[in-house]
């Protein structure tokens, strides 16, 4: 599975990363959100870019205590086997992996297939598409 | 906690970075943005002090909704004691730098001083710094956000001024994201007599709140039937701009520096005539809606033209040219100067030399004069350096006080009085001056069903207003999200996870509202300083449904005795002992 964004639809309010991380880790954190909207002017007029997982799967490929499997459709972790480390965070090309603090790594997952960031999304802007890899 | 109890404090004289606890009593009774800012100038500052002195404080504040997910919370209030008029000034600016002050880990930001040479601050968290501004000084807003992104990265978010707040020019006004603006009052010049360039900001801290399942489910279900409903929609379709034919229609639509409230070049500066121009909306961080219309003609790019810079700067002006009054728009957004304010000095000076008062070498829909000034303005070229310094001082030294359109030195915004009645009181006492955001009775009159010429229950109609808009701002939400005070009561309760129920939210607008004023008469602001200029008096409207209408001076008079009788302020417009202990202040 994989994310899309429609730039034309999207207005860049990033309720959807606040949605993201209220529902992963029950705060109001952009950087703490598994998906990513960059919205700014430039001189010659609007410049939009969209970070989410494309299942390039270097995390899975990189973690060393192989805590992070792929499942056909999205990622997943075993938190008892994370150390922690921060190998996956710093390879990830999105930067949609990060830290949680509280001992492990947190993964994007798609919420299962019904990401609440499409939920949220206020304008329709963000699609799920289920492309093999 | 959606409170982080922290204020970062700067003293540009002294280079002090400080980090103290916020004031909680005060947070309790103020909440946060307008209210709590004015709080703290109020208790801070020395009355008479200089705006542009080393004395004056620049306050930016979020709220207790600042950063939650929360529709239409994403706005930031600037607080100052304003240079154009003298009163109290709180600004507020859209994007997305409030949230990023707040994941920063702070509530409010207190700058004082001055520093010696140009600065901007640099907010990363934990990390402070105070740096060096030289090669920014003298650079428009644009070039000074795109050079700071490519510093800071473009996640971070900057506030800056360009050369008319450096110049302390008292129309300046603040820029944030290219087109957002916390436009009156002259702001810009406050950063600029500090000395203060930008402030970038960047943070990474969590926000949280008591029962997250419960304001998510809350917020979700006030999204869907509360906020995009087809007449709050209407921001995202077209903007403000969908003003512009109801104030035509109604007759109120500032023309040729308020001579008329019809322009007959209005269908080519309506939502319709710019909906063809936009290709995408931008939104505010948390916004739903999205009000911000991207718009491109030709090389010029800006987010609008809102209502009030087409009303100011078109029909005003006596431009109908849509092309123009986007490159004015443009200009002014880059070199930090307000459009309102620039519109009605504009405005005033055509006036002026058509009836030879003084000829300022510019006519009405001189479109070739009046895209320079801008430029002459911000940077003090020619009449620019006249011109900005606003219409009343221009009448003062000039003459044309009888159509002079200012409330308290405070340039007039897109509304006529005379059509609509209750505006002129929203307008006279209003505490920074000629403003339509602190009431808008005229979507009651004018664009509504009350009569809009009389002043039978007016008065109370301004005062619902002006108490609903200071909770709101200082909590902080958008104008355009028209909640009920019962949505917000449910919204702040579950936020705070205490209940603050609407009679709270009523009594905490009223206390925001009195203290504005105690600054104000503190200042030496009196009866005889809330009044309209004599044009909305004398001169009757020539066209469309008020045509032959003035708002009398007699009428206006009474509408605005019965006003402070329902505050219980004396007859000198101040609150009385009765009613500051009535509001436990």
């Amino acid at each position: 599975m994989k994310l899309i964004l429609d730039t034309k639809k999207c207005t860049g309010c990033k309720i959807c990363e606040l949605a993201c991380s209220a529902k992963h880790q029950g705060v109001f954190n952009p950087k703490k959100a598994h998906l990513k909207i960059i919205d700014y002017y430039t001189e010659t007029g609007r410049e939009m870019g969209f970070k989410s997982c494309t299942l390039c799967l270097k995390c899975v490929e990189t973690c060393p205590v192989e805590a992070i499997a792929f499942n056909e459709k999205w990622l997943v972790i075993d938190d008892a086997l994370c150390t922690d480390c921060g190998e996956c965070v710093d390879i990830c090309p999105e930067g949609v992996i990060f830290l949680n603090g509280e001992g492990t790594a947190a993964v994007p997952d798609f919420c299962q297939g019904n990401p609440s960031c499409m939920e949220w999304c206020p304008h329709g802007a963000i699609h799920k598409e289920e492309a093999a890899v | 906690m959606s409170y982080l109890w922290k204020v970062l404090r700067i003293n540009l004289s002294t280079g002090s970075v400080e980090k103290e606890p916020l004031n909680k009593e005060w947070a309790e009774k103020y909440f946060g943005g307008k209210g709590l800012g004015i709080k703290y100038l109020y208790k801070e500052l020395k009355g008479g002090i200089d705006p542009l002195s080393a004395a004056n404080k620049f306050i930016l504040a979020t709220g207790p909704l600042t950063g939650t997910i929360v529709p239409c919370s994403g706005k930031l209030a600037i607080i100052s004691k304003s240079p154009a008029t003298g009163t109290i000034l709180d600004c507020s600016i859209g994007g997305h730098f409030a949230s990023q002050l707040k994941f920063a880990g702070y509530d409010m930001l207190i700058v004082e001083g001055r520093a010696e040479g140009p600065v901007y601050l640099e907010i990363d968290d934990d990390k402070v710094e105070i740096r060096d501004a030289n090669s920014l000084w003298g650079k428009g807003i644009f070039e000074t956000e795109s050079r700071l992104h490519k510093e800071h990265g473009v996640e971070a978010r900057v506030l800056s001024i360009g050369p008319a707040g450096e110049n302390l020019v008292p129309i300046a006004c603040v820029g944030s994201e290219y087109y957002r603006q916390a436009g009156r009052g002259g702001i810009g010049s406050v950063m600029g007599s500090k000395r203060l360039k930008a402030v970038v900001c960047s943070g990474s801290k969590d926000i949280t709140v008591p029962d997250m399942p419960r304001l998510l489910e809350l917020v979700k279900k006030a999204i869907r039937e509360d906020v995009l409903t087809d007449t709050n929609l209407g921001v995202y379709v077209d903007g403000t701009p969908q003003l512009i034919d109801m104030s035509q229609t109604t007759g109120v639509l500032p023309t040729r520096n308020y001579q008329d409230g019809v322009f007959e070049g209005a269908q080519k500066i309506n939502a319709a005539a710019l909906r063809e121009l936009k290709p995408q909306v931008k939104a505010c961080f948390a916004c739903a809606l999205g009000c911000g219309h991207y718009t491109c003609i030709k090389d010029s790019v800006v987010e609008g033209p809102e209502y009030e810079t087409l009303a100011l700067v078109g029909s005003n002006c006596g431009v109908a040219d849509l092309e123009a009054i986007i490159k004015f728009n443009a200009e002014c957004d880059d070199l930090g100067v307000d459009t309102i304010s620039a519109g009605n000095v504009v405005g005033f000076a055509m006036e002026m030399t058509e009836r030879r008062i003084r000829d300022f070498g510019i006519r009405f829909g001189d479109i070739e004069t009046y895209l320079k000034m801008p430029r002459m303005i911000a940077c003090q070229e020619g009449i620019g350096r006249e011109l900005s310094r606003g219409v009343r001082y221009l009448a003062k030294t000039y003459g044309g006080t009888e159509f002079a359109m200012e409330v308290k030195g405070l340039e007039l915004p897109g509304y006529d009085p005379r059509g609509s009645w209750g505006m002129g009181l929203a307008y006279a006492t209003a505490d920074r001056g000629g403003c339509h955001m602190r009431a808008w009775p005229i979507a009651d009159e004018a664009f509504g069903k009350l009569d809009p010429f009389t002043i039978e229950g007016k008065a109370q109609l301004v005062i619902t207003g002006q108490h609903y808009n200071a909770i709101k701002f200082s909590l902080i939400l958008c104008d355009f999200w028209a909640l009920s005070l019962e949505t917000m009561s449910k919204v702040i309760s579950c936020v705070l996870g205490r209940e603050v129920s609407v009679a709270d939210l009523q009594k905490a607008g009223e206390r925001i509202w009195n203290l504005s004023r105690l600054f104000n008469v503190r200042e030496g602001f009196k009866a005889a300083d809330d009044s309209l200029p004599a044009r909305i008096f004398k001169d009757p409207l020539k066209s469309g449904t008020p045509a032959g209408r003035v708002l009398p001076r007699d009428q206006f008079d009474s509408m605005l005795r019965e006003y402070y009788q329902l505050r219980g302020w004396d007859s000198n417009g101040a609150p009385t002992p009765e009613k500051l202990k009535e509001l436990e202040m």
